[in-house]
């Protein structure tokens, strides 16, 4: 993890508030794994308002054409907030602080150890953005990801193009029916599972806590390992504030309060108290 | 010949050296209980010897839970928090997280919380026999949990009271007591926790504070209130920190909203030995380090040859 003030090289909006931010910074970017997250100073001094950095996914690594050496990130910002909008303001050149990368990445380790042949990628709206680095690192092991990608409407399913031009297996539903099935995200996905020879099948799910809960019950169902992508409102992001809990099971089975940014954002499902949510 | 006396006055680094009581700080500036961990965990992105000492996160003999979240919100220059003192407990923490703090020269300053007199009692008598820690602080002032902490600060004579029974455990550890701001006259408290045996006192603990969800309308903590920290409190927590200086004899370390060098000379200026960075190392974890040296910049680009000899300067 490392602090630094890096320049934006790029930022692409993607319509509904949505922004693809690059930055340049290659000490971090050979740093971060999938399912890290970078902390943001939104304003651009370090002690004006707003105070906290924000938490973002790491989308994808930024390579230079050609060489494909690691030169920065990419992130995706949804305007929410105050924070957020400054950071959809900003222009290629300007300096962000940025803290990272940071958190309990996902398990690729075990899933790349010959034991996972099929990877169920699970995204609700902008947590598609925990899920690209992770199909590619899947790809590089020869695990095929399925994508399944839901949202309440067609604008919500942002960057799906980039995952089609891995050439996954996708799955689009909305809720209004505007593209894909018409539903949630998890109808696919039971319909997958059921489908499947359920040894060596991982779900891998990040989306509002809801979506989370109903991919969890769906991977217990058909008893195969699931691990999620959680979110917290953050302080330090280092594991000093004890801000960002959410109520988790520790390996002894008693309820602890966990925090996302350091136990997390990555967890196995099962340790997670799904009934109580941090909201 | 002046010309050159003068450069050579420049060219010695000032001393920055404090003392609080019989603990020397190599600097006044320390890290805030609760907002820094045990250490080690900023330690790969600061030089925890960089400043004079660390205080961790209040320790219970017991671990304790803590809040249900949400915990913590935002504010305009600041933030709240209820946290409700989550904590590994005392024996996790002395085999778990501090020999790795004691591999570093800083000072490590315990703070001890309980629900009751005997909750303190206990933790610090265990702690009492631990090497490796420079000295204990008492926190009577968190106002995040049902009973005690808050509870010792209604009344003086209580907060008289744990601090003369925790000092009589303390046998071989000095005791700091952390004030709440959440009182009518910190002088009153300052004075009595002195009276008490006191070494030293922190002044001050985080403001009792609330914010409302207009939508749900629910407040945005579940703990309904949380304790206000961060620039925001600066000004009052510096008039606390003057007020106590002025009341008592005991070096008064001062903590409230401190962000950059400037606010830590103001507060040595009002009279504290030494300040405590809480909040801003969330946003710029190396701050405590940089207002060390920011200290010392402004020593030498004064010719200050002693940063005491600035502290309690403050011209009325």
């Amino acid at each position: 993890m490392l602090d630094r003030k890096i320049r934006v090289r790029e930022i692409r909006d993607l319509g509904g508030g949505n922004h693809l931010l690059t930055m340049s910074s290659p000490e971090q970017a050979r740093l971060v794994q999938p399912g890290q997250f970078m902390m943001l100073k939104c304003s651009a001094g370090l002690n004006d308002n707003p105070l906290l950095r924000r938490p973002f996914s790491v989308f994808d690594v930024d390579r230079t054409p050609g060489a494909k050496r690691a030169r920065g990130l990419v992130l995706l910002v949804k305007e929410v907030g105050a924070g957020s909008r400054m950071l959809a303001a900003l222009k290629p050149g300007q300096e962000v602080c940025v803290l990272g990368p940071q958190g309990r990445p996902f398990a690729v380790a075990t899933a790349t150890q010959g034991r996972v042949s099929t990877a169920c990628l699970v995204a609700g709206g902008v947590g598609i953005a925990a899920l690209y680095l992770l199909a590619q690192r899947l790809l590089e092991h020869g695990v095929a990801p399925v994508l399944f990608y839901g949202g309440r409407t067609a604008a919500d399913l942002v960057l799906r193009e980039y995952f089609q031009r891995l050439g996954l297996e996708t799955h689009y539903t909305t809720e209004d029916a505007s593209l894909g099935e018409a539903g949630l995200v998890t109808y696919p996905l039971e319909r997958f599972l059921r489908s499947r020879i359920r040894s060596g099948v991982r779900v891998y799910a990040c989306g509002p806590w809801a979506m989370m809960k109903a991919a969890h019950d769906l991977a217990v169902k058909y008893k195969v390992p699931c691990e999620v992508s959680l979110e917290a409102r953050m302080g330090c992001s280092l594991g000093a504030c004890m801000g960002c809990v959410i109520r988790a099971f520790d390996d002894g089975g008693e309820e602890q309060y966990m925090r996302v940014c350091l136990e997390g954002p990555i967890m196995d499902s099962r340790k997670v108290d799904w009934d109580t949510p941090p909201i | 010949m002046v010309h050159k006396q003068v450069k050579r006055q420049a060219d010695r680094s000032p001393r920055l050296e404090v003392d609080i009581g019989t603990v020397r700080l190599r600097n006044p500036v320390m890290t805030a209980s609760g907002t820094f961990a045990y250490g080690v965990e900023f330690a790969h992105l600061m030089d925890l010897d960089a400043i004079g000492g660390i205080v961790v996160k209040g320790i219970s003999m017991k671990p304790i839970k803590g809040n249900p979240p949400p915990r913590i919100w935002e504010t305009s220059s600041g933030m709240l928090n209820a946290i409700g003192w989550q904590n590994i407990g005392a024996v996790e923490f002395v085999t778990a997280k501090l020999p790795a703090l004691r591999k570093y020269r800083t000072n490590i300053v315990v703070n001890i919380v309980g629900f009751d007199l005997d909750d303190y009692l206990e933790v610090a008598r265990f702690l009492n026999d631990c090497p490796g820690i420079a000295a204990l602080e008492l926190n009577i002032s968190c106002p995040n949990v049902k009973k005690g902490g808050f509870h010792f600060n209604k009344d003086p004579r209580d907060a008289h009271a744990v601090t003369a029974q925790t000092k009589k455990v303390c046998t071989r550890l000095p005791l700091w007591v952390k004030l709440s701001p959440n009182v009518t006259d910190i002088c009153e408290f300052a004075r009595a926790c002195e009276e008490a045996g006191a070494d030293a006192l922190s002044v001050v603990n985080t403001f009792v504070g609330m914010a409302i969800d207009v939508e749900k309308r629910r407040p945005r903590l579940k703990y309904v209130t949380g304790g206000l920290s961060g620039p925001a409190i600066k000004p009052v927590a510096l008039r606390m920190v003057w007020q106590a200086c002025r009341a008592v004899k005991i070096p008064v370390i001062g903590v409230g909203g401190i962000a950059t060098t400037e606010d830590a000379l103001e507060f040595l200026i009002a009279g504290a030995r030494a300040i405590q960075v809480g909040t801003a190392n969330f946003y710029n974890p190396a701050a405590s380090q940089q207002i060390a040296a920011g200290l010392a910049e402004y020593c030498s680009s004064k010719a200050i040859g002693d940063i005491n000899e600035i502290i309690g300067s403050l011209r009325t």
